[in-house]
C-alpha cells in the first residue's frame, strides 16, 4: 500500500516512501534484528528502572531510532570509529557494549565507562572505537572528522561514523564539520537522525529546509534521505556511504527520518506533540517491522522472533540484576585523574 | 634530530618555529593545523616553509573554522597523533570555546583516554591592534581543569616549552607574545632539550621584593629591576613560564626571602591572572609578608586601539618602577 507521508518536513507537503531496499544476507539479518530487540528491551528495563527510582537522574531513550542505530552500525568494521548520540543505543550494544555498563552510567557507579565520573548518557568505549558524547550535541561532529582524519593519517582505509539530530543541525559545529570534511575529503559519514522534534521544538522551528539531506549540496557532498525505520533501507544506504568514504571519495550525510516516540526524557511527557502524529508512527515500529521482515524472507518463523525478543528481555533482566549491587565510587578518589601522566 | 639550531641569533618566533620543525621532523604524528599556516606559513609567518617541508598531509589549511578545527584536532588527537592548533589570534579562540571547555578539558577526567593537544594562541597588547586583537585570554582557561598553560618570555624558553606541550599527554595552551615574536632574540645556536612545565625560574636575584610576573612582563620586569638597582633597591624577577599548574615552591620560596610581593601581568586587573598568585602567596606566606601582595595589571577594560589609549591600558615601565620601589621601601 502507499505509505502515509512520514518522510516530510511539514513545510514540503506529501513525499512517498521509497520501496523496501532488499534485505541482507541471512546471519546478518537476524543479528541485526537481535540488537534492535536488545535495545527495545534493555531501554524498556531503564524505563522502569527509572520509574523505581533506580536512576540518578532522567533516562534518554531510542525508541523508534533502533533501525538507525542498528542499521548504520552494522554497515561499519571494528576498526571504524563512531560518535554516536543517546538515541544509539544500537550502535554501542553492536560493538560490544555491555547493557550493564549502559545502565551503571545511569546510575553513577564505578563500574561505569567513566567511573561515575560521568553519567546518564555520556558513556562510551574508545577500545571498542566509540567516542564519548558529551551533551552540545553536534559536539562530536567536528571530533569524528578527527578521528577521520587520523585514520586517514594513518595510511588506514577505516571510517568514522558521527550522528546528530534534526535539533543539532542548527548549531556552528554541524556546518564546521561539513565543511571540513568535504574540503578535506575526509572518510567521514555523517548520520541525521530527524526525529521530528528538538526537546519541544518541532521542525517548523528548527530549520526552513525542505529536509537535511539536501544540506549536503552545500558542502559538495552527496546527501540522502531515508526511512529511518526500515532496518535494512539504513543499512542499505550506510553501506553505500561507507563504502565510499573507505575508497577515499570523502563524505557523506544521510538524514534517517523517524519519531521521538517518548519524550526528550523520560521526565517529559513530550504533550506537545500531537497525537495523531504519534499515533501514525505507532505503526511503524522498526522493530516489529523488522521481524515481519525476517518472517517474510524466512529468515525466522513467529516463535524464532518470540525467542529473540524472550532473549532480549532476559538480558536485559539479567544486567539490571547484576548492577544495582556493584559499587559507587569512592569519594577520595574524585581528585584523580584530571591530568594524564 | 638537531639538539640545537644553527643560527647566530635567534628571534622568539623563531625559536617557536625551530622548536615546532624539530618536532615535526621527530616525530611524524605530530601536525600542525589552523588558518593560513600552509600556503601563506601564518599570519605571522612562524610557519613559513612548513607546507614544503612536511607536505599538506600534515601542514593542514583549514576553513575559518575554529571550533571545527578545535574539534577535528581533539578527534585526531584521541586516536593518537599530537595535533598543534595555531589560533592565528588568541582573541579567535573564543570561538572554540565549548570544544575545548566541554570536549577536550574534561575528557581524560571522564574516560581515562588522553588528548595530547597543543593550542598555539599568540596573545596580548602593545600592538596596537585593538580590542579583539590584544587580548589575554589566560584567566578564562586557567580556571578550568584539565588543562595546561604555559607563556613563555624567552627565546629559550618558547622552544623548550612548546617541545613540552607537543610531548605533554595533556591539552596545553601555549600562550605565544605576538609583541616580543621579533623583539627579542636570544644568542645561536638555541638548545632545542625541553623545558619542564610547571617550573618557573627566578630570572634576577633579589633581596627587598619579589615581582612575580611571564611573557612581556619578564621583560618590563628585568628593565625596572636594573634602574632600581641604581637606587640600591634588590629587585628579585620571577617569571613563571607555567600558569598552569603553577610551580608554588619557587614562588614561595621567593617570598619568603624577600618578604613582600608585587605580581605583573598585562591581562584586566579585575578576576585576572594575579589573583589567583596574590591568593597563593598569602595563604603560603602570609606571616613572613612585611606588606600586602600589590597587583600590576591592565585596566578593567577592552584593550583599545590609539596609541594614547593602549600605553593607558596596559602597564608601563615608569608604574612598575614606582609601585616596586614603594612596595620595597614601606
Amino acid at each position: 500500500m502507499e505509505e502515509e507521508d512520514n518522510m516530510a518536513n511539514p513545510r514540503t507537503g506529501t513525499r512517498t516512501r521509497k520501496p523496501k531496499a532488499a534485505t541482507v544476507e541471512r546471519d546478518l539479518a537476524v543479528r541485526m534484528f537481535e540488537v534492535m530487540a536488545l535495545m527495545r528491551a534493555v531501554e524498556d528495563r531503564m524505563v522502569t528502572m527509572y520509574r523505581q527510582g533506580e536512576l540518578l537522574g532522567s533516562l534518554y531513550t531510542g525508541h523508534w531510532h533502533e533501525a538507525i542505530a542498528v542499521g548504520t552500525a552494522a554497515a561499519l568494521r571494528a576498526a571504524d570509529v563512531v560518535a554516536p548520540l543517546h538515541r544509539d543505543l544500537g550502535v554501542h550494544l553492536w560493538r560490544g557494549m555491555e547493557p550493564w555498563q549502559v545502565m551503571a552510567s545511569f546510575m553513577g557507579k564505578a563500574t561505569s565507562p567513566t567511573g561515575g565520573r560521568d553519567g546518564t548518557l555520556h558513556y562510551g568505549r574508545l577500545d571498542l572505537n566509540i567516542i564519548n558524547p558529551v551533551s552540545h550535541i553536534p559536539n562530536n561532529y567536528p571530533v569524528a572528522t578527527g578521528a577521520a582524519f587520523a585514520l586517514r593519517y594513518r595510511g588506514t582505509d577505516g571510517v568514522a561514523m558521527a550522528y546528530c539530530g534534526d535539533g543539532s543541525t542548527g548549531r556552528g559545529d554541524f556546518h564546521e564539520a561539513l565543511n571540513i570534511a568535504g574540503v578535506q575529503h575526509l572518510p567521514c559519514v555523517f548520520i541525521v537522525e530527524n526525529n521530528q522534534y528538538s526537546y519541544s521544538t518541532p521542525l517548523t522551528l528548527t530549520t526552513a529546509s525542505a529536509d537535511f539531506a539536501s544540506k549536503a549540496a552545500g558542502y559538495g557532498i552527496p546527501g540522502e534521505k531515508v526511512d529511518g525505520t526500515d532496518v535494512f533501507a539504513v543499512h542499505e544506504v550506510a553501506v553505500q556511504a561507507v563504502a565510499r568514504a573507505r575508497a577515499g571519495d570523502g563524505p557523506s550525510l544521510i538524514e534517517a527520518v523517524t519519531m521521538r516516540m517518548h519524550g526528550h526524557a523520560e521526565h517529559d511527557p513530550a504533550d506537545y506533540v500531537p497525537a495523531e502524529l504519534t499515533d501514525l508512527w505507532a505503526k511503524h515500529d522498526p522493530v516489529e517491522e523488522c521481524a515481519a521482515r525476517l518472517i517474510e524472507q524466512g529468515f525466522l518463523d513467529e516463535d524464532g522472533v518470540a525467542a529473540v525478543r524472550a532473549q532480549a528481555r532476559a538480558t536485559a533482566l539479567e544486567h539490571r540484576n547484576k548492577v544495582l549491587g556493584m559499587p559507587m565510587p569512592e569519594p577520595d578518589s574524585e581528585e584523580e585523574r584530571v591530568y594524564a601522566s | 634530530m638537531p639538539a640545537k639550531t644553527a643560527a647566530a641569533t635567534v628571534t622568539y618566533l623563531e625559536a617557536i618555529a625551530d622548536a615546532l620543525r624539530a618536532e615535526m621532523d621527530a616525530d611524524p604524528d605530530v601536525f600542525l593545523i589552523g588558518e593560513d599556516v600552509g600556503q601563506f606559513g601564518g599570519a605571522f609567518k612562524v610557519t613559513k616553509g612548513f607546507l614544503d617541508r612536511f607536505g599538506p598531509e600534515r601542514v593542514v589549511d583549514t576553513p575559518i573554522a575554529e571550533s571545527g578545527f578545535t574539534g577535528l584536532a581533539c578527534g585526531a588527537a584521541l586516536m593518537g597523533l599530537r595535533p598543534v592548533v595555531e589560533f592565528q589570534f588568541a582573541d579567535f579562540i573564543s570561538c572554540a570555546f565549548d570544544q575545548i571547555i566541554n570536549n577536550c578539558s574534561r575528557h581524560y577526567y571522564r574516560t581515562g583516554n588522553p588528548i595530547p593537544v597543543t593550542f598555539r594562541a599568540p596573545f596580548g597588547a602593545r600592538l596596537r591592534a585593538g580590542p579583539t586583537h590584544s587580548q589575554s585570554i589566560e584567566a578564562y582557561f586557567a580556571h578550568v581543569p584539565g588543562l595546561k598553560i604555559v607563556a613563555p618570555a624567552t627565546p629559550e624558553d618558547a622552544a623548550g616549552l612548546l617541545i613540552s606541550a607537543i610531548r605533554d599527554n595533556n591539552p596545553v595552551l601555549y600562550l605565544e607574545s605576538k609583541y616580543l615574536y621579533r623583539r627579542v632574540e636570544a644568542p645561536g645556536p638555541l638548545s632545542l632539550d625541553p623545558v619542564p612545565i610547571g617550573s618557573a625560574k627566578v630570572v634576577r636575584e633579589g633581596t627587598r621584593v619579589s615581582l612575580l610576573t611571564y611573557s612581556v612582563g619578564v621583560h618590563q620586569g628585568l628593565e625596572a629591576a636594573a634602574k632600581l638597582a641604581e637606587e640600591s633597591i634588590s629587585v628579585e624577577v620571577v617569571d613563571l613560564r607555567t600558569l598552569v599548574p603553577l610551580d608554588v615552591a619557587t614562588i614561595t620560596a621567593s617570598v619568603n626571602k624577600t618578604s613582600r610581593a608585587v605580581v605583573l601581568h598585562e591581562d584586566a586587573r579585575r578576576h585576572g591572572y594575579g589573583a589567583e598568585i596574590a591568593a597563593t602567596v598569602q595563604e603560603e606566606c602570609f606571616w613572613r609578608l612585611d606588606g600586602p601582595v600589590v597587583r600590576i595589571a591592565a585596566k578593567n577594560t577592552p584593550i583599545p586601539t590609539s596609541p594614547q589609549l593602549e600605553d593607558a591600558a596596559v602597564p608601563q615601565l615608569p608604574e612598575i618602577i614606582s609601585t616596586l620601589r614603594k612596595v620595597a621601601t614601606t
